[in-house]
């Protein structure tokens, strides 16, 4: 029981409290640049969580059980670089397979997951919170990344909004858009604090 | 002496002893994604058809949305589902046009002229009045919002929105006027869009040099006369010589489709007051200057 308090503690704080976009300011070039429709937003969060999830679990792995007792932390990015790459041209396959709508919609920013913050982001952070079993390392992974999806679809609905609002024409477009997100971002803050 | 030797070669083995574990993890690892893409790739393959490989092929790929599509790959896989789409591709023109149809097992009808823009102003600096020296934003998209950034309403202003805008470094601003060089112009229409005084027209572009009424104002005869020295006063006179020319709105336009070279056509050229009437093309001559009034 305590167990399952402690992986749904880590499981909420990366998805609300310690929202990778919103308190780390990570992953914010698909947060503007895909978040113009709601279903590919949608389909956005669900290839990064699902990088997110396999490359976080992947690194972790190696981390502990190759890289750490091997002395050979150095060359931690450059593992996690070839993991996160060889994850992202995973899901590239099977979107262009299954999903080729999806796939002409995404355009350059699925092979752009690569190199989302977020991704590099989690894979980081589990050492750095020092997650020490394998199944926190899953939960919070898969967390971060349903966080990016929260973040984008909150962002994408509200823009489907504004675009029926009266913007005034000075703030049309990217202006409007930075607004929206610093006042997400400011909401979000109300859970600062509350875990971790 | 001893002691830094030793410390080196102690160095290079501490190296040597980290380094090699540090290859074969990178080794391992990238052996370990390659066999797991590989097996994706193979179960995960997308079959494309080879004609839309075949038709990006013979595209010029000059990515200038000539054809309405976002770029020469999206082209290429409309004109596969719908063979009416072939020759919407301006910088390819009719040989490309031809090729793809080939390869469709289509004929198409080559006939009918290109398609070429034409500036509807012909006033260089020194013909036009300015009431004062622009200083703001230098492009014509924000000259344009300032009323007075010069005399003349209509014509060209002369900050190279369409030079900009052209992919294929076919429009130059010479003295103050957007000048078409009609050898590297493809027809894309891409200075059309760009001007926002929409003083480029695109035209059949029947007969090389061809004529045109080069002025776009629409102001009355003397209004027009006290802002420029070569605007079109609508005096009608060209009117007169051939009916091709038509007078609407103080401005006379000529019917371009029915344009082909006669001593009428030189006649109105020649009788113009304020030589509005001008050749553009690849073989145009110098424009004359007006009459003396």
């Amino acid at each position: 029981m305590d167990r399952f308090m402690t992986l749904l503690m880590g499981f909420l704080s990366v998805v609300l409290v310690n929202n990778f976009v919103f308190t780390k300011f990570l992953g914010t070039c698909p947060y503007l640049g895909v978040s113009g429709r709601i279903d590919r937003a949608l389909g956005m969060g669900l290839a990064v969580t699902f990088v997110t999830a396999l490359s976080g679990t992947l690194t972790w792995m190696v981390d502990a059980w190759v890289l750490t007792p091997l002395h050979l932390e150095i060359t931690r990015y450059i593992c996690y670089i070839v993991i996160i790459a060889g994850a992202v041209q995973l899901v590239e396959m099977y979107v262009r397979r299954f999903f080729p709508s999806l796939y002409e919609a995404f355009g350059i920013f699925l092979p752009l997951i690569s190199t989302n913050c977020v991704i590099l982001g989690i894979c980081l952070f589990l050492d750095v919170w020092g997650t020490d079993n394998l199944l926190e390392a899953v939960v919070v992974s898969t967390g971060t990344g349903i966080g990016f999806t929260v973040a984008i679809c909150i962002m994408a609905a509200i823009r489907e909004e504004l675009a029926l609002a009266d913007v005034p024409e000075a703030l049309q477009g990217a202006p409007i858009t930075l607004i929206t997100a610093g006042l997400l971002t400011l909401a979000f803050m109300g859970f600062a604090g509350m875990i971790k | 002496m001893m002691a830094s030797q030793l410390s080196s070669s102690s160095m290079l083995h501490q190296l040597w002893s980290t380094a090699w574990p540090a290859g074969v993890t990178m080794l391992g690892l990238a052996l370990a994604f390659a066999i797991v893409l590989l097996i994706a790739s193979r179960r995960l393959r997308v079959e494309v058809d080879p004609r839309v490989e075949q038709i990006a092929g013979l595209l010029p790929h000059a990515g200038c949305g000539a054809c309405g599509f976002a770029g020469c790959d999206q082209y290429a896989q409309a004109v596969l589902m719908d063979a009416q789409l072939i020759g919407r591709c301006a910088p390819g023109g009719p040989d490309v046009a031809g090729r793809i149809a080939g390869m469709l097992n289509l004929q198409i009808d080559r006939s009918g002229p290109p398609v070429r823009p034409i500036v509807l102003c012909r006033a260089h600096l020194a013909d036009r009045t300015h009431y004062a020296a622009y200083r703001g934003i230098p492009g014509c998209m924000a000259a344009n919002a300032l009323a007075n950034a010069q005399a003349c309403k209509f014509g060209c202003l002369g900050f190279g929105d369409c030079v900009r805008a052209c992919k294929f470094n076919a429009v130059r601003v010479v003295d103050g006027l957007a000048t078409v060089n009609y050898r590297k112009c493809t027809g894309c229409g891409a200075c059309s869009k760009a001007c926002p005084r929409n003083l480029i027209v695109r035209v059949p572009f029947g007969h090389d040099p061809m004529m045109t009424v080069a002025c776009s104002s629409r102001e009355n005869g003397k209004t027009t006369r006290a802002m420029c020295q070569v605007g079109c006063i609508g005096c009608g006179l060209c009117a007169r010589q051939s009916d091709t020319f038509k007078v609407e709105d103080n401005l006379a336009r000529l019917d371009y489709a029915k344009y082909a070279p006669s001593g009428q056509h030189e006649a109105a050229c020649n009788k113009c007051p304020t030589a509005a009437i001008v050749y553009r093309g690849q073989s145009a001559p110098a424009p004359r200057p007006p009459n003396a009034k």
